[in-house]
């Protein structure tokens, strides 16, 4: 099967430090990937590049078969690809049904319907008419979530999703993310908590200082030594 | 509240719209000038209010719908009323010329670029003396039309009223002010931005192009002092930010307050203009940056088509 | 225009475009820091350099004081006016969005203008105390710009020497790359803000002592440098401190050859067409800035 993101040779320098220094990943659609690697080892960066907020300085970067790198965040969107942010950005002047209605250029109707669904999946429909700024950090987090799903993308990013989160919104997130890699979307996120990550992800890809250092099953990498030392070692 | 709204608006445009049959001609010349201002902080309020992006330099679509216009009247012989639409057409020409490029920067630096936006249409007015008269001025044929153009001046204000209620209250409004709030997570959720800020900006321009006409045409005479003076970009910023940046009726009432305010306070503080518009500024910034329709909708959670 | 370009009018461009590029850096720098360290784009700078130019004008006409040595007085005096804008109008914006900033500053240049109008009027003033050029060879050097270039040049020199070596220096440099860092390595960063805004403030008045010799003086002056110092920063890119030198430099250069073709009156817009051009290519600064 043909992978649906692609990165070839990726590498992303801020002044002098190569953030990515030559990454790649292929990863197949309807699975659950994860990203992890200690602070610094480029997670970001990489997840930057792939949705268009950074420029890669060298590489290549495919989702479905056509190269994604150099264009704009706004246009990759379009082709299918959704993410989510470490610090939560949902529009805070605007009320979560609006946060929604703005992502889809589908018609009136049809996005207000779309988007009074996604609200009662997350059991967020009384919230409908309240300002997202209003809301609370839980709340704040699962709009942005279900913005993300307004249009169906084939391929999801989520950058942390686990942070200052509790236990209980946590697992509702993580069976969502469970049924999105059920109805065939590809999920690929970024976490520190490994417990998430082993309890969640099919696949994990290990960074450290910018590079691939391991990839595989959870248990396989738990295992790793070089993963352990990446993290503790030094 | 919905009730009486629509009714009391109705009472007050036959009111102002019956108005000129029995004032002076210097009332008529007040209110036009009211008019005049409420168009500009309304347009100013489209693309600062609603996108963030401040533009300082706005007053150029003003001197440039002037002059456009007026060169269309003495060049080529044309009718006023369709000049002044060419001078919002060349306004919002212009508008997209600046845009493209600059609409690229972030928010803040957009504003320091529409920072030395006056001076270059000075020289570029100065240069083309040919055309524009230069440092001498252009004067235009003598027309005594000051109830016409009061109420040309009354449709503009209020086409550009009705223009923002349109935009507020549509998904076209609404991915705006998403550019204000957050303007990365906007570019992630597939808003253009940059068009998006262009049709924002092309919109704001119009009307300060076509009031610009209409404006040089009351006057009769335009020259590059008198229609590009930073003092306007100011006062419409001024009228905007204390009325309420990002409402629909915000600028409205600014305009209206600081007009009178202007009204009774110029004649003897002259002086003292800039360094009170400055102060207000500061103040509003500091004390209500919603503004006074935006401090009320927030305390007592009005909806947005305030 | 059919005016044969010689190779000593290359050199005289070169040579006026560096000496009045020295001066744009020392400006942009000011304007460069206090971005850097608080993301503030400081609408106001232009005053703040004519109200050291007035400061000069003022020394000069009353005790007849050298304009060179009322640095020593225009510095010191806008260092605190700075700190006193920070303190008592920037400080409540700095964590507000970058547009209340930008508001607030650019209210506080339109009253610092007007306030100036009510001290000196709008009638034009000038420093009548060098004038004239050294001839060397083909190349005719101007005084005036040859002292205000070498005086840029000390005091920027100076700036870049205190940010290096001095504690306070890194210390600046410190939060102006991350402010949270900052903290945690126990810096007071409330009063690095301070001490920041007032050193740009110092630096855009030695502007305008430096250039109260060579124009006319008046209320209006500083807008013009506002928007060329941003220009410099856009050229060198934000947070890139010695990328602001390179920046002026080139600014002064790129003007001055304009003027060979070009009458003055255009040249005003040289900048502006300078800026478009630039964002159009590399948004994010010739050289590679934190934008």
């Amino acid at each position: 099967m043909a992978p649906i993101l692609e990165i070839r040779s990726v590498v992303k320098r801020f002044g002098g430090v190569a953030a990515v220094n030559g990454v790649s990943l292929a990863l197949e659609p309807g699975r659950i990937y994860g990203l992890i690697g200690p602070n610094g080892s480029g997670k970001t960066t990489l997840f930057n590049c792939i949705t268009g907020v950074d420029q890669a300085d060298e590489g290549e970067i495919l989702f479905k078969g056509r190269r994604i790198d150099g264009l704009k965040p706004h246009q990759i969107f379009h082709l299918g690809m959704g993410r989510t942010f470490q610090v939560i950005r949902v529009f805070p002047e605007l009320t979560a049904l609006e946060n929604l209605l703005v992502v889809t250029t589908a018609g009136y109707a049809e996005a207000e319907r779309r988007a009074r669904e996604l609200l009662a999946l997350v059991k967020l429909e009384r919230l409908a008419g309240e300002f997202a700024g209003n809301l609370s950090y839980g709340q704040q987090k699962l709009v942005e979530f279900i913005r993300v799903l307004m249009t169906d993308p084939e391929m999801i990013l989520l950058d942390e999703p686990a942070a200052g989160v509790n236990r209980t919104l946590l697992n509702e997130l993580l069976d969502a993310v469970r049924r999105l890699r059920d109805q065939g979307k590809t999920v690929l996120l970024v976490e520190h908590d490994m417990k998430v990550v082993m309890g969640l992800c099919e696949t994990v890809f290990v960074l450290d200082h910018g590079e691939k250092l391991a990839e595989g099953a959870p248990g396989v990498i738990q295992a790793d030594e070089r993963v352990i030392e990446a993290y503790f070692g030094r | 509240m919905k009730r009486w709204f629509p009714v009391a608006l109705a009472v007050l445009a036959a009111g102002l719209a019956l108005y000129p049959l029995q004032a002076t001609g210097y009332g008529i010349r007040v209110m036009l000038q009211l008019f005049m201002w409420i168009a500009l902080a309304q347009s100013w309020n489209l693309i600062s209010g609603l996108t963030g992006y401040v533009s300082f330099g706005h007053v150029v679509f003003f001197g440039t719908g002037a002059y456009a216009s007026s060169i269309l009247i003495v060049m080529l012989g044309w009718a006023w009323p369709l000049a002044c639409l060419g001078g919002g057409v060349v306004a919002a020409g212009l508008a997209f010329l600046i845009g493209w490029p600059c609409l690229r920067l972030k928010g803040p630096y957009f504003a320091i670029a529409t920072l030395g936006l006056n001076e270059v249409m000075r020289v570029v007015v100065s240069y083309y003396e040919g055309l524009t008269g230069g440092g001498n001025g252009l004067s235009l044929p003598t027309l005594d039309a000051s109830v016409e153009i009061y109420y040309a001046m009354g449709l503009v204000a209020a086409a550009v009223t009705a223009v923002t209620y349109v935009i507020v209250t549509s998904r076209f409004g609404l991915r705006l002010m998403t550019i204000r709030e957050d303007e990365v997570a906007a570019e992630a959720m597939g808003i253009d931005t940059l068009r998006y800020k262009l049709y924002a900006f092309l919109l704001s321009a119009a009307a300060p192009g076509i009031v610009g006409g209409l404006s040089a045409r009351d006057q009769g005479y335009i020259e590059p002092l008198s229609v590009f003076p930073l003092i306007m970009t100011i006062t419409m910023i001024v009228m905007a930010l204390f009325g309420g940046k990002g409402t629909i009726w915000g600028p409205v009432l600014g305009a209206a307050v600081l007009f009178a305010f202007q009204e009774v306070v110029w004649a003897r503080f002259i002086y003292l203009h800039q360094l009170l518009f400055g102060a207000i500024i500061v103040g509003v910034v500091l004390l209500m940056p919603r503004g006074i329709l935006g401090v009320l909708q927030q305390k007592y959670n009005l909806p947005r088509t305030i | 225009m059919g005016v044969l370009i010689t190779p000593s009018m290359i050199g005289q461009v070169v040579i006026s475009g560096l000496l009045a590029g020295s001066l744009y850096a020392m400006v942009a720098l000011g304007l460069g820091l206090i971005f850097g360290v608080m993301r503030v784009l400081n609408v106001a700078h232009g005053p703040l350099l004519m109200m050291g130019a007035y400061t000069t004008f003022g020394l000069f006409q009353w005790i007849g004081l050298n304009p060179y040595l009322s640095l020593l007085v225009s510095m010191p005096l806008l260092f605190l006016v700075g700190v006193a804008l920070q303190r008592f109008l920037v400080r409540r914006v700095v964590d507000a969005p970058e547009l209340s900033s930008l508001l607030l500053t650019f209210g506080v240049s339109i009253a610092l203008v007007n306030l100036a109008q009510l001290a000196f009027t709008s009638d034009l003033r000038s420093v009548e105390y060098l004038t004239g050029s050294f001839v060397v060879g083909p190349f005719a050097i101007s005084k005036p710009r040859l002292a205000t270039c070498g005086f840029a040049i000390a005091i920027t020199l100076g700036a870049f020497v205190f940010l290096r070596s001095t504690r306070l220096g890194k210390a600046i440099r410190a939060v102006s790359q991350s402010r949270e860092v900052a903290q945690v390595c126990g810096i007071d960063v409330q009063r690095i803000h301070l001490i920041t805004f007032g050193l740009g403030s110092a630096l855009a008045a030695a502007g305008g002592s430096l250039v109260a010799v060579m124009v006319a003086i008046q209320p209006e002056m500083g807008q013009v440098y506002t928007f060329k110092s941003f220009l410099v920063i856009v050229l060198g890119g934000a947070g890139n401190y010695p990328g602001a030198l390179l920046g002026g430099l080139l600014l002064g250069l790129v003007e001055q050859m304009a003027s060979l073709f070009l009458t003055s009156q255009v040249n005003e817009a040289v900048a502006y067409v300078l800026l478009v051009v630039v964002l159009l290519i590399r948004p994010t600064g010739l050289l590679k800035g934190r934008v």
